[in-house]
C-alpha cells in the first residue's frame, strides 16, 4: 500500500512541475526580487528633478558666492538687486531667494517665495548651501592659519569591524547589517513559500473534494495516504523550487561574481578573511568587502540554503497539514477563510518576530520564537546568519520535525471525517469532534 | 458460494444512524441489487465494502476472509458521483488509476488500449478531461472501474447521464462482464433496470435491511393471489361467479373496444384452475394472467409499510 503513496506524491509532484507556470515562475521570480529591490535606485535614476532657475537677492554678500560656486546641476542661482517681493513677480524664475544682511548672525532669517508647490529637495540643497556659507564665513572669524587643511584632516570617516567569535575560537569577520539583510531574505522567503504551498495544499483538497474525484481514489488508497501524498508531493515541487534558486545561485557566485569584481577588490576580501582591516587608497568599505566576501562563497550560500531547505521542509510539512485539514472540512474556499486564519496567524506572527528578532537575535523573545514550532521556521532564520549556537538550531530543527508527526496524525484524523462532510460549514468544535472518532 | 458476507453492520455517526444491523451475502458471478429511498445508508454501506470506513460493529467477509485494505485491488467502485482531475489527460488519469489498483504501466497501458478501443475512444487519450462532454467523462470512469478485472464491481446510479445508446453499451458491459466471472453490486433507483439486472436485491430504508432475496422469488411471493384478465361481458357477473374468492379488485373498460380490464387479488388458496373455469363460465375471456409486481411497486409498497 506504501507503493500507493509514491504514485499519489508523483502525480501531485508532476501536475505541478510540468506546468508552465511553474517553469515560469522559478525562473522569473528571481529576476523579479532582484527588481523590487533595486527599484527604489531605479526610480532615483530616472526621475531627474526639472532644472530651476532661483533669484537670489543677497544683502549680506556672503551666501551668493558660495550659492555660485556650488555648481548644482539642476540649480542655476541669479543674483538681484530688486527687493525679493518685486523680483516674484518675473515669473522665469522658480522662485526668489531673500538674504538679510544679518544672514551670518540670524542664520534662519532667509526667505525662500515660491509660485507653486515647492520641492523638499531643493529647499534642503539651498538649506545646506546657506549653513555652509554662514559656517565658513563664522570659522574665519576665528582667524586661524591653515583652516582648511585643519578641517579637511579632522574629517574622518569610521567603519565599524566585527568579529565574531565561535565555539571552537575559529574567528569570522562580519557585519551584523549584513546578517540582518540576509536573515530577513530568508525569513521572507520562507514566510512566502509556507503561505503559498500551504494554501496550494487547501485549495486542492478543496477542488478534489468539490469535483467529487476524492470519492474514487479513497476506494483505492487510505485517506491518510491521499493526504500525506498530496502533502509530501506540493513540498516536493517547494524544495525543488528552493534548490533550483540555491544552484542558480551557487553558479552566480561561482562564475558571475569573480568576473565582476574589479582587480585588487579580490586582495582586500582576502585579507579581510585573514584577519586583518586593509588599509590603503583604494579600500573599499570593510562592511562592502565582507558582502563580496560572503556572496563569493560558493560554500556559505549553499549552507544557508540547507538552512533554508531544513526549515522550508519541517515548517511546509507542520503547516501543510494545518492546512489540509482545513480543506478537507469545508467545501468552497469561501468557508475556509475563517479557519484559515487559525494557520496564516501565526506565519505572519512569525514574520513579524522574526524581523525584530534581527536586531536583538539573542533576546528572550527571540529565542523561544524559535524553538515554538509555531514560528520557529521564520524567527530561527533570522537569527541563522548572526552566528548563534548549533545547539539552538537543532533544537528548534527536532522539535519543529517532532510537532509536524503530531500534527500530522491529528490532521489525518480530521481529514478522514472532513472529506466525506458536505454542506454544512464546520466550525472549529466540529473539528475537534471529528478528531475524536475511533 | 457467497463473495461478500455483511453480518450485523452498524455504523453510527453523532446525529444519526446510518447503518443498523445490516446483513446480507452476495453470491459469486450474480448482480446484486442494492436498492433504497435516498438517505437509506446505501452509501455508507458501499464505503464500509469498499474498505473506506470501518463499521462500528459487525463484520465483513470477502472472498472468504474478512475484509482488509489489500482487498481493495479486487474491487471496482464507480460512485453515484462521478469525479475525475480535470486538469489531467485522459491515458494518463486512467494510468494513475489503474497504478493505484496494482497494475503495472505496461500492462495498464495494454488493456487501457483496448478498452479504448472498445467504446471507440482512442483519440481521447491525450485530451484533458475538463475538454470531455459529461457522457464522454462517464465512459472514461467506468473503464477506470473495470480495468484492473476486478472480482467484485460496484456500481452506483451507473446509468445516470448516458444516453439510451450508451446505457445500452454500458449494460451489455455489465452483463458480459458478469459473465467472465465477475460478482456485481448495482445500486440504483432506477426498477427496470433492476428486473432486467439483477439476480438478487436488498432494499434498505432508514438504515435497516427491510426486503432481501432472490428477484424472481420476491415478485412471485408479493404477486400471489394477484392476477390481470381481459375480458368481453359484465363485471358483476364475474364477481358473482368468483364469489368469495376475490379479496379485492379493479375493472377498467377500454376505449373503443368490448374488451375491459381487470386486476383481482383472490384468496391465496383458490386454484388458478378453478378461476379460471369459473371465470370462463361468466364472461368472454381474452387473456388471464398472473399480474407480477413491478420492482416499482414493491419498492414503494415495502417502504411504504415499514415506514407505518
Amino acid at each position: 500500500m506504501n507503493n500507493n503513496l509514491g504514485i499519489i506524491i508523483r502525480r501531485e509532484f508532476m501536475e505541478r512541475v510540468g506546468k508552465k507556470s511553474f517553469i515560469f515562475t522559478t525562473l522569473l521570480m528571481p529576476v523579479l526580487m532582484l527588481v523590487m529591490m533595486s527599484l527604489p535606485a531605479l526610480i532615483a535614476i530616472f526621475s531627474t528633478p526639472s532644472d530651476k532657475t532661483i533669484a537670489v537677492c543677497d544683502l549680506s554678500g556672503t551666501v551668493m558666492p558660495v550659492l555660485e560656486k556650488s555648481g548644482q546641476e539642476h540649480l542655476t542661482f541669479v543674483p538681484v538687486s530688486a527687493p525679493a517681493d518685486s523680483a516674484i513677480h518675473h515669473s522665469e524664475y522658480y522662485g526668489v531667494l531673500s538674504i538679510p544682511a544679518d544672514i551670518v548672525d540670524r542664520p534662519s532669517s532667509a526667505i525662500l517665495f515660491i509660485h507653486e508647490g515647492g520641492s523638499v529637495e531643493t529647499e534642503s540643497t539651498i538649506r545646506n548651501l546657506i549653513k555652509d556659507a554662514v559656517r565658513d564665513r563664522r570659522m574665519q572669524a576665528y582667524d586661524i592659519d591653515n583652516l582648511q587643511q585643519i578641517l579637511d584632516e579632522t574629517n574622518v570617516d569610521v567603519s565599524l569591524q566585527t568579529i565574531r567569535v565561535d565555539e571552537e575560537g575559529g574567528e569570522e569577520a562580519t557585519s551584523s547589517s549584513l546578517s540582518f539583510g540576509i536573515g530577513l531574505f530568508m525569513t521572507f522567503i520562507l514566510y512566502m513559500f509556507l503561505l503559498m504551498y500551504g494554501q496550494l495544499v487547501m485549495t486542492s483538497i478543496i477542488e478534489e473534494k468539490n469535483n467529487r474525484v476524492l470519492e474514487l481514489v479513497v476506494s483505492s488508497v487510505k485517506p491518510v495516504h491521499l493526504m500525506l501524498g498530496k502533502i509530501f508531493g506540493v513540498g516536493l515541487v517547494a524544495v525543488v523550487q528552493i534548490i533550483i534558486w540555491g544552484v542558480l545561485l551557487c553558479l552566480m557566485s561561482a562564475f558571475l561574481l569573480p568576473a565582476l569584481i574589479p582587480d585588487g577588490v579580490g586582495e582586500q576580501v582576502a585579507m579581510l578573511n585573514a584577519g586583518s582591516i586593509p588599509t590603503g587608497a583604494d579600500t573599499l568599505d570593510p562592511e562592502l568587502l565582507s558582502a563580496i566576501s560572503l556572496f563569493s562563497s560558493v560554500g556559505y550560500i549553499a549552507k544557508l540554503f540547507g538552512f533554508i531547505l531544513i526549515f522550508l521542509i519541517g515548517g511546509f510539512l507542520f503547516y501543510a497539514s494545518i492546512f489540509a485539514a482545513i480543506g478537507s472540512a469545508v467545501d468552497n474556499i469561501q468557508d475556509a477563510s475563517q479557519l484559515t486564519s487559525f494557520a496564516v496567524i501565526p506565519i505572519v506572527i512569525g514574520l513579524v518576530i522574526g524581523m525584530t528578532a534581527g536586531s536583538d537575535p539573542n533576546s528572550t523573545l527571540a529565542f523561544w520564537t524559535s524553538i515554538i514550532p509555531f514560528t520557529s521556521p521564520m524567527v530561527m532564520l533570522m537569527r541563522v546568519p548572526f552566528g548563534i549556537p548549533s545547539w539552538e538550531i537543532w533544537l528548534a530543527v527536532g522539535i519543529l520535525y517532532l510537532s509536524f508527526l503530531a500534527m500530522v496524525w491529528l490532521a489525518a484524523k480530521i481529514y478522514r471525517i472532513g472529506i466525506f462532510m458536505y454542506g454544512k460549514k464546520p466550525s472549529v468544535r466540529d473539528l475537534i469532534r471529528w478528531a475524536r472518532y475511533k | 458460494m457467497e463473495i461478500l458476507k455483511v453480518d450485523n453492520v452498524s455504523k453510527r455517526y453523532t446525529n444519526h444512524t446510518a447503518l443498523d444491523d445490516v446483513s446480507l451475502s452476495v453470491p459469486q458471478g450474480t448482480i446484486y441489487g442494492l436498492l433504497g429511498p435516498n438517505g437509506a445508508g446505501k452509501t455508507t454501506l458501499i464505503r464500509i465494502i469498499n474498505h473506506i470506513t470501518a463499521p462500528d460493529t459487525g463484520s465483513v467477509e470477502f472472498m472468504g476472509h474478512p475484509l482488509t485494505a489489500n482487498d481493495v485491488v479486487n474491487i471496482g467502485y464507480l460512485p453515484e458521483e462521478r469525479g475525475l482531475y480535470k486538469k489531467m489527460r485522459v491515458g494518463d488519469q486512467a494510468l494513475f488509476f489503474a497504478k493505484l489498483k496494482g497494475l503495472k504501466t505496461r500492462e495498464a497501458t495494454a488493456e487501457l488500449r483496448k478498452w479504448f478501443d472498445r467504446f471507440g475512444i482512442s483519440d481521447w487519450w491525450n485530451r484533458k478531461v475538463e475538454e470531455l462532454s459529461k457522457g464522454m467523462a462517464q465512459k472514461v470512469q467506468f473503464i477506470v472501474t473495470v480495468l484492473h478485472k476486478p472480482k467484485l464491481l460496484i456500481f452506483d446510479e451507473p446509468f445516470s447521464g448516458f444516453d439510451p445508446i450508451n446505457a445500452d453499451l454500458l449494460k451489455n458491459e455489465i452483463l458480459r462482464l458478469r459473465d467472465e466471472g465477475a460478482t456485481v453490486i448495482f445500486s440504483t433507483h432506477n426498477m427496470e433496470s433492476v428486473e432486467s439486472l439483477c439476480d438478487n436485491i436488498t432494499l434498505i430504508n432508514r438504515s435497516r435491511n427491510i426486503l432481501s432475496g432472490n428477484v424472481n422469488e420476491i415478485r412471485s411471493a408479493m404477486g400471489r393471489g394477484r392476477y390481470r384478465l381481459a375480458f368481453e361481458g359484465n363485471p358483476d357477473e364475474l364477481l358473482s361467479a368468483l364469489g368469495e374468492r376475490v379479496m379485492d379488485h379493479s375493472f377498467e373498460k377500454e376505449v373503443n373496444s368490448p374488451v375491459t380490464e381487470a386486476k383481482l387479488l383472490l384468496r391465496p388458496d383458490v386454484s388458478m384452475r378453478e378461476t379460471i373455469a369459473l371465470a370462463n363460465d361468466a364472461v368472454e375471456l381474452v387473456s388471464f394472467d398472473r399480474a407480477l409486481p413491478s420492482m416499482n411497486e414493491i419498492f414503494i409498497h415495502t417502504v411504504k409499510n415499514n415506514e407505518q
